[in-house]
């Protein structure tokens, strides 16, 4: 009796260690094909929204059972990368315009291209959104499912009172504005400036805006002439605007600055201007300290020449290189991407629409939305752009540039020395 | 005022008494088996049983611990970039010249310097005091010891959020309450301002970490025997004789040993300086951890294993030293 006790225990636990928690991709006897999928940006109510979406394709897809992976979002990179990287386990996954890159270059990822041929999705696709399935070598690793793009959430209140009658439309009307009702004794703030994580985002924006003239649309840090963006002189004048802007309008704190605090300046009613993705308009809706009279949302400032570029971030589905099963993880790609399931997803998460229909929906036309749609209707004055984000040193460029903002702001380096570095790190990379 | 001869009779007494409590004093009591029942006797099927239930846990420890740490440090010595992994080639100490060139370098070493002293001291003294005063009885004892207990129960990272929060120079508790006592009259950048960030996150760390000194010194304090403390008050000694000469020396194995694990574990800290700071402004508040981490998320794991291997060998380097330093405390002698 004690030894039959011991070997069920010991096969107990063999089995727990071999098991693992691996969860199992593959084919049944019935032809019943099993899918993973793993999720990157992950948080509670998304996730509920993707087994939502599941939920459809299963019913679309009786042959095709969905498995949802969620890691939690500080290590779901990592943690997609080691699945990648150990050759199976994955189907469909996210994929993010930080990461294709480097697992496109690893060899991780699927080129869709010829899968995609002839797939009525992308006709009712926006420009924006064909674009960005594509790499430079023309290669289709994701289709987007949407873009967070910047606009200018501002104060109407605030705005009127310090007498304008109208939001900023360029970077020196924003530091007009916003140093006029910048007054720190009375904890009322101009401008929520990010001199914290991802400070380089919007730094790149201005300089991009100050040089929209001359920018090489398919890679929005080079000009047309083959130079960075960064040796242009009006980059000079737009480094020196924006740490006046600092300087003459923002609170002292913000040289640390990331997405919670600059969210919470505008929604606490001490900050009267916000450039952010459309994800804030959630945010900013449920505040108690500003009703929904007190703000609004503006297209993002333009440069000297009233052109301006929209840097959009974007990330979508894709396939894994180990994948078993393809034909499927594509068949699943194409359901998330087009129609309401593609409708729900943008809705719900607060981003810019991948769907030309989009600009008809009510949702879209009216309140804090309009101006997204503003600026992808037009795309003379807000210039498509697409951004370098996929190179290798993607990752290292960021944390370099967000170190070399703060010195910036902080009087440690010049906005003349600091443009000479970027110029130089970018110049020696691409070679 | 006491003389030379109670000094050494009271000092006499706490070491007789550790040591009877230590066990290193008397000699070993022979264990009693029940009558009526053999020693169940060891053989060679028994040992293979017993390796046999002890293996899934084994190769638990060898395939999650060993091989990682193993598979690790090797890659410390190779060009292993995530961005790029079709070269993985052998580079040598390249990746230990790179950490050691980089400007920020001596940064983060002065940086961990101060965040390893300057948040230990303050915690052993502050949690050492605390433990003294949570060992008398008084009302609601339990629930002081609970809330005094309680941040060890929450993550550091959540921990370090929350006073990013309270520091926050604009909507922050911290200058709200400086302002409102008139210490300050405007408020303070604490976390923008490269001097004051560092000073913040040692404050954060130091109010998180004196509870384990609190929990363990507490312990060690109740395993003290009544009777010396009575022996001690009969020689007429007085309250700081009293813990010089009897607490102290009675609990300074405990305290050696929390001081080394504490020193390994703050050294090894980055959550709340990640939470805080995230290394900033301008890479001013890095220690050699969190710097690991920044390498990691640029995919350079190479260069971060370098790191780490340079945090292994230093805490390990320091053990030695610490456990050597401190043998003669921690030995006693009847």
């Amino acid at each position: 009796m004690r030894r039959r006790t011991a070997a069920l225990a010991l096969g107990t636990a063999a089995t727990m260690v071999l098991t693992g928690c691996s969860s199992m991709s593959g084919s049944t006897a019935d032809g019943t094909v099993t899918l993973n999928m793993v999720e990157s940006l992950t948080n509670p109510a998304r996730t509920d929204l993707i087994k939502g979406l599941i939920a459809d394709f299963q019913k679309q897809n009786p042959k095709i059972k969905v498995n949802l992976i969620s890691p939690p979002t500080e290590q779901a990179d990592q943690k997609i990368q080691q699945m990648l990287q150990s050759g199976s386990g994955v189907d469909t996954l996210e994929v993010r315009d930080t990461t294709v890159g480097p697992w496109s270059n690893n060899g991780w990822i699927y080129d869709m291209k010829k899968d995609l041929t002839g797939w009525k999705g992308w006709e009712a696709m926006t420009e924006n959104a064909v674009k960005a399935s594509q790499d430079a070598e023309g290669k289709t690793y994701f289709v987007p499912y949407g873009f967070y793009g910047l606009s200018v959430f501002y104060r109407t209140d605030l705005i009127k009172e310090a007498g304008f009658s109208k939001p900023p439309a360029t970077w020196d009307d924003l530091l007009e504005q916003a140093s006029a009702i910048h007054d720190p004794g009375k904890r009322k703030y101009g401008y929520a400036f990010r001199g914290g994580a991802n400070a380089q985002g919007n730094a790149t924006a201005i300089i991009e805006a100050y040089v929209a003239d001359e920018i090489d649309a398919a890679d929005g840090f080079k000009l047309k002439s083959g130079k960075t963006i960064f040796s242009a002189p009006e980059a000079l004048d737009a480094m020196q605007t924006y740490l006046k802007l600092f300087k003459e309008a923002s609170p002292k704190s913000s040289v640390s600055w990331g997405y919670p605090e600059m969210v919470e300046g505008f929604s606490n009613g001490s900050t009267a201007f916000l450039l952010q993705d459309p994800e804030v308009i959630a945010t900013v809706s449920e505040s108690k300290s500003i009703k929904k009279d007190q703000w609004s949302t503006a297209p993002l400032v333009a440069g000297p020449s009233g052109k301006t570029v929209q840097p959009l971030a974007t990330a979508g589905w894709g396939v894994a290189k180990g994948s078993k099963h393809k034909k499927e993880a594509v068949k699943l790609v194409e359901f998330l991407s087009e129609g309401e399931a593609s409708t729900d997803f943008t809705k719900t998460n607060s981003l810019v629409p991948i769907l030309k229909s989009a600009a008809e929906d009510p949702f879209y036309k009216t309140g804090p939305w309009s101006s997204y749609v503003t600026m992808t209707e037009n795309p003379d004055t807000y210039l498509n752009v697409s951004q370098p984000r996929g190179v290798a040193w993607w990752a290292e460029w960021q944390q370099k540039a967000d170190a070399d903002i703060q010195k910036m702001v902080l009087g440690k380096t010049t906005p003349k020395e600091l443009l000479a570095g970027w110029d130089t790190y970018w110049t020696e990379k691409r070679q | 005022m006491p003389t030379a001869s109670t000094t050494t009779s009271t000092t006499q007494t706490a070491k007789t008494a550790s040591a009877g409590a230590s066990g290193n004093g008397g000699s070993r009591p022979v264990r009693k088996t029940r009558p009526g029942r053999r020693k169940p006797e060891f053989t060679a099927r028994r040992g293979f049983l017993i390796s046999l239930f002890m293996a899934p846990a084994a190769i638990f420890v060898a395939v999650f611990t060993y091989y990682p740490m193993i598979a690790g440090s090797q890659m410390a010595f190779r060009h292993w970039n995530l961005t790029d992994l079709t070269d993985t080639s052998w580079v040598g100490l390249q990746n230990f010249r790179d950490v050691f060139a980089d400007p920020a370098w001596g940064t983060v070493l002065s940086n961990t310097a101060i965040w390893v002293f300057g948040s230990i001291v303050p915690q052993l003294v502050i949690g050492f005091a605390l433990a003294l005063w949570l060992r008398r009885r008084f009302r609601f004892r339990g629930l002081y010891q609970a809330l005094i207990f309680f941040p060890w129960a929450i993550s550091g990272f959540l921990i370090g959020i929350l006073f990013r929060w309270m520091f926050n120079s604009e909507f922050g508790v911290v200058n709200d309450l400086l302002q409102k006592v008139g210490l300050i009259d405007e408020p303070v950048a604490w976390l923008a301002d490269p001097k004051t960030a560092m000073f913040a996150v040692v404050v954060a760390n130091i109010w998180y970490g004196v509870t384990f000194f609190t929990i363990m010194i507490l312990a060690a304090l109740q395993s003290i025997p009544e009777e010396l403390y009575e022996a001690s008050a009969l020689d007429g000694a007085g309250k700081v004789r009293t813990l010089f000469q009897i607490t102290i020396p009675y609990i300074r194995v405990t305290l050696a040993l929390t001081v080394l694990l504490r020193v390994i574990w703050i050294f090894n800290f980055p959550d709340l300086i990640f939470g805080m700071t995230g290394g900033g402004p301008n890479n001013e508040t890095h220690i050699v951890t969190t710097w690991m981490i920044k390498i990691t998320q640029q995919g350079d794991y190479g260069r971060a294993s370098a790191l780490g291997l340079i945090v292994v060998a230093t805490l390990l380097v320091f053990a030695v030293f610490f456990l050597l330093a401190t043998r003669e405390k921690r030995e006693v002698k009847p």
